[in-house]
This record gives C-alpha cells, structure tokens and sequence, in this order.
C-alpha cells in the first residue's frame, strides 16, 4: 500500500519554498503578498505534520486571515498600481543582500548538521486544552501583556491616523 | 507514523525554517517599497516559529512551551503590522512615496 504522507508532504515543503522565493524575488508587491499567502498555508501543513493542529488553523486565522488581508489594503491605499517603483534595482545591491542571506544560510546549516539533538522521551500527543490550560495557569502574566500590547498598538494606530488626517486637510 | 520518513526528522523542519529567515533577510535587505519589507519580516516570524514548534515536538514533548511561544509570535506580529501599515500610509500621505531610499528628511 501506498503511504500518501509522505508525497504530501513533500509537496507542502516544495509550496512553502517557492512562496518564500516569489515572496523575495518577485517584482511586484501585489505579487509578494500572494506569495506571503502561499508560505503561510505551507507552514499552516506544516503544523498539522507536527502534531499542532490548532496552531495550523491560529496559522490560518491570524497570518493568512487578519494580517494578509491588512497588508492588501496597504498595498491599495497606497497609491496607485502601475505607478509602483520597480523592486529590481541595482545589480550590486542585489549581490551584496544575496551575500549576506548567503553567509547566514551557510552558517546556520553547518551549526544544524554539527549539532545532535537530543530526541525527547514520550509521545507529543498535547491537546488544545493543554495549552490553554498552561496559558492560564504559567503563562498567564504574558498572557496579559500581549493583550496590552495589542491594545496599546490599536490605540497607536488609530491615533496615527487621526493625527494624519488633521495634519493633512 | 512509522520511523525513517522525512516528515519524522526535526531536521528538516530546521532547514525550512533556516530557508524561510535568508529569504526575509535576501528581502529586507534589498526590497524598495516599505511594505515588501514588512512582509520579508513576517517571513522571518514564520520560521522562527516554524522552529519553536518542531524544537517542542522532537526536543522536549513534555509540554507545550514552543506552542505558547509560537502563539505569542503571532500576537506580537499582529500589533507589529497594524503599528507599521498605519505609520506607512502616514509616510505615504506626506511624502507620496513609500521607497525607503527616499525618506532621507525624516529626522526633522
């Protein structure tokens, strides 16, 4: 019998790959952001792979749902489509990036294959009730300062642009 | 889940990551628009989360630390964007452009 996991998730690898390489390389933003989506569903397969479904569908809700959706209207309200600059702009600015995410990629992959993770004892089989029961119970203090955070940043970006808009008229 | 499938080893789970974080580092770096930048960094949040669940599940199954701090990820991601897209349509509105090589007179 034919084992469709893994072929699947292969496929999920190849999709979160090219996403991340149209997100970077492609040469509009419109573009970039229709690879953002791409990745986000990859990583959302990802999860599932890993025993974490409900991080899959927090995945979905929040990058592909809430984030994604506010990045378009950005990409909208910020002027017209075709007068966009080009993402493509000097051959020496691209090598010299591509130098540095070079560098990095290599560096981090000989500390991957030199290091040995020691694999954990037991089977990774955590409900979503364990997590909200670990958020409530020892993680409830960051529990509470993201939510302020969040507050704080919606108070921000309101008052951003009510300050904008008296300014501007 | 028998035992020698490639979705069964935590390194490739690593190398996804470690791939997604040059992409964003490849965008942030050489991206003109602002907001091709902002989502090269939400590249970069993606793997470092991508990371945090595949430690928690191979290293230490006990309890659902690098879930919690995926989840927290993504809080802090969500206010980042809101933060940076306001600030952008607010560079957008003054300066009618939103390249950074052009926002040189920000200081005053």
């Amino acid at each position: 019998m034919i084992n469709l996991g893994e072929p699947i998730f292969i496929l999920i690898v190849i999709m979160t790959v090219a996403g991340a390489l149209t997100t970077v390389l492609s040469g509009s933003v419109i573009y970039a952001l229709i690879g953002l989506v791409a990745t986000m569903f990859g990583i959302a397969g990802l999860y599932v792979y890993l025993n974490a479904p409900f991080l899959a569908m927090m995945q979905i809700l929040v990058y592909v749902g809430a984030i994604t959706i506010l990045i378009a209207f950005a990409i909208m309200l910020a002027g017209p489509f075709y007068k966009r600059p080009k993402e493509w702009t000097g051959i020496g600015k691209f090598s010299a990036a591509l130098v540095v995410s070079v560098i990095s990629f290599l560096t981090f992959f000989t500390i991957i294959m030199k290091v040995s993770w020691t694999e954990g004892k037991g089977a990774f089989n955590l409900l979503t009730k364990d997590i909200g029961r670990a958020l409530f119970d020892r993680y409830a203090f960051p529990f509470e300062l993201i939510s302020l955070v969040i507050v704080v940043s919606i108070i921000g970006a309101i008052m951003l642009a009510m300050f904008s808009r008296g300014k501007n008229d | 889940m028998t035992d020698g499938f490639l979705s069964n080893s935590l390194n490739i789970y690593l190398f996804v990551g470690l791939f997604l974080l040059c992409c964003g580092i490849l965008g942030v770096l050489y991206r003109r628009t602002l907001i091709a930048m902002l989502i090269s960094i939400e590249l970069i949040m993606n793997g470092a989360g991508l990371n945090f669940v595949a430690f928690n599940r191979f290293v230490s199954p006990e309890g659902p630390e690098g879930m919690i701090f995926t989840l927290f990820v993504m809080g802090i991601a969500a206010a980042e964007a809101a933060i940076a897209l306001a600030i952008i349509i607010l560079i957008f509105r003054k300066y009618r452009s939103i390249e950074s090589a052009e926002m040189e007179e920000m200081k005053d």
